[in-house]
């Protein structure tokens, strides 16, 4: 899928508001307000949905808080207001209407690695080369074509991101 | 003799068409050009539920003729359980034609790696010798009781239809554990019965193994 999105660098944002030394990474959450979204009154996941990222990939440059999309403003079911875009992790940790930025020393928890620890890790890469335990996660399919492509490392922006990785297992850290 | 022509003649093309009518509505969106975002995964997803619907509303058919004493509604298992198959050949056929594109590399290690397509396709491959001993001809030919014992692959079908479906949801396993549930209550019900007129059933069987030439009429009735 290629969606045209309008965001603002995530980067912009932390610069200014200036984190610590200590911080080492960042964990977003998302608002919980299960009277505006049924699907949170249950437990299919653990609400709210947090995030994670650690700080270096959330100031790459290629990280963005979405406001909109297609030219238009973020729907509500989109993530409205605010909505986390990582490119090389697309179809991951896309956290929606985001209510809390917070910078922390350690890693933080993510929803869908408490829910499926084998399956989802805190990186959450895309990796051609590391099934899901479930399927294969070698190709893909973008909307608006029949045929299948094939799954580029780190979503295609390996140049701007894979040296973010080096010296990490991406087998175990996935 | 006048409710087994209404059941003939007004109800069984009613539930035939109510029967394909997913199926017109995938065809009608299709050409209407709105099966979502991403209408592959949508037809697949159709086709698989209702594959799975009328594995479970076939599995039905019994019980409740046994529970209501309406015995016309067991001439239409048959025709059920043949939509479970239409579906599920329709199921299966998306996913090699249109979602694989023919890859048959990439489906053979789909069905050998991943548990949730190798009981799909298990599944789907039990129903083809079901659908193909169908035909009244071919059930005579086979034998009233090896009919019936082969047809019992069906429970395995079904099974593997909720398995199939409960290994590929992501986090929300409410709908497959419910299709579960219910398939549970139908096999309890089954194995109830068994045991509350076990003497009953055990004469029906020995008298299907004798009396292999049934008349057409009777067949159905028969091979309960």
């Amino acid at each position: 899928m290629v969606i045209p999105w309008r965001g603002i660098p995530l980067a912009e944002i932390i610069r200014k508001v200036e984190p610590t030394s200590h911080a080492r990474y960042v964990a977003f959450e998302t608002v919980y307000r299960p009277e505006e979204m049924p699907g949170q009154k249950r437990r299919v996941l653990e609400w709210p949905y947090v995030e994670g990222l650690r700080l270096d990939e959330a100031m790459n440059p290629l990280s963005f808080l979405a406001v909109g999309l297609y030219g238009k403003d973020l729907l509500n079911q989109n993530g409205a207001p605010f909505r986390l875009v990582v490119p090389w992790k697309y179809g991951f940790k896309g956290i929606k209407s985001i209510v809390k930025i917070k910078f922390v020393r350690s890693q933080p928890p993510t929803t869908w690695n408490i829910s499926a620890p084998k399956e989802y890790g805190f990186y959450a890469n895309v990796n051609p080369d590391v099934d899901h335990p479930r399927w294969s996660q070698k190709n893909e399919r973008r909307i608006g074509e029949f045929f299948r492509r094939k799954t580029l490392m780190f979503n295609g922006y390996a140049d701007q991101v894979a040296s973010l990785y080096s010296g990490l297992d991406l087998r175990a850290n996935y | 003799m006048k409710q087994v022509r209404w059941e003939k003649r007004v109800l069984r093309p009613l539930v035939f068409l109510a029967a394909l009518s997913p199926f017109f509505d995938l065809v009608w969106r299709a050409v209407d050009q709105s099966l979502s975002a991403n209408p592959i995964k949508e037809i697949t997803e159709v086709t698989g539920i209702w594959t799975l619907r009328f594995l479970v509303i076939t599995l039905a058919v019994t019980p409740l003729r046994d529970l209501t004493g309406w015995s016309q509604i067991g001439t239409f298992r048959r025709m059920l359980g043949l939509f479970a198959f239409f579906y599920g050949f329709l199921h299966f056929t998306t996913y090699v034609a249109l979602d694989q594109y023919f890859a048959l590399e990439d489906i053979f290690s789909d069905v050998v790696k991943r548990p949730f397509i190798t009981v799909g396709f298990a599944s789907f491959l039990l129903m083809i010798p079901l659908a193909l001993t169908s035909p009244n001809r071919v059930a005579r030919r086979i034998g009233g009781r090896r009919w019936k014992a082969l047809h019992r692959t069906v429970y395995a079908v079904a099974l593997g239809g909720v398995f199939h479906y409960l290994w590929l949801v992501k986090a929300d396993t409410s709908r497959p554990l419910l299709y579960g549930a219910i398939l549970m209550s139908l096999l309890l019900f089954r194995i109830w019965s068994y045991f509350r007129s076990g003497r009953n059933i055990a004469g029906q069987v020995s008298n299907g193994g004798v009396n292999e030439g049934v008349a057409k009429e009777s067949l159905d009735a028969k091979l309960d």
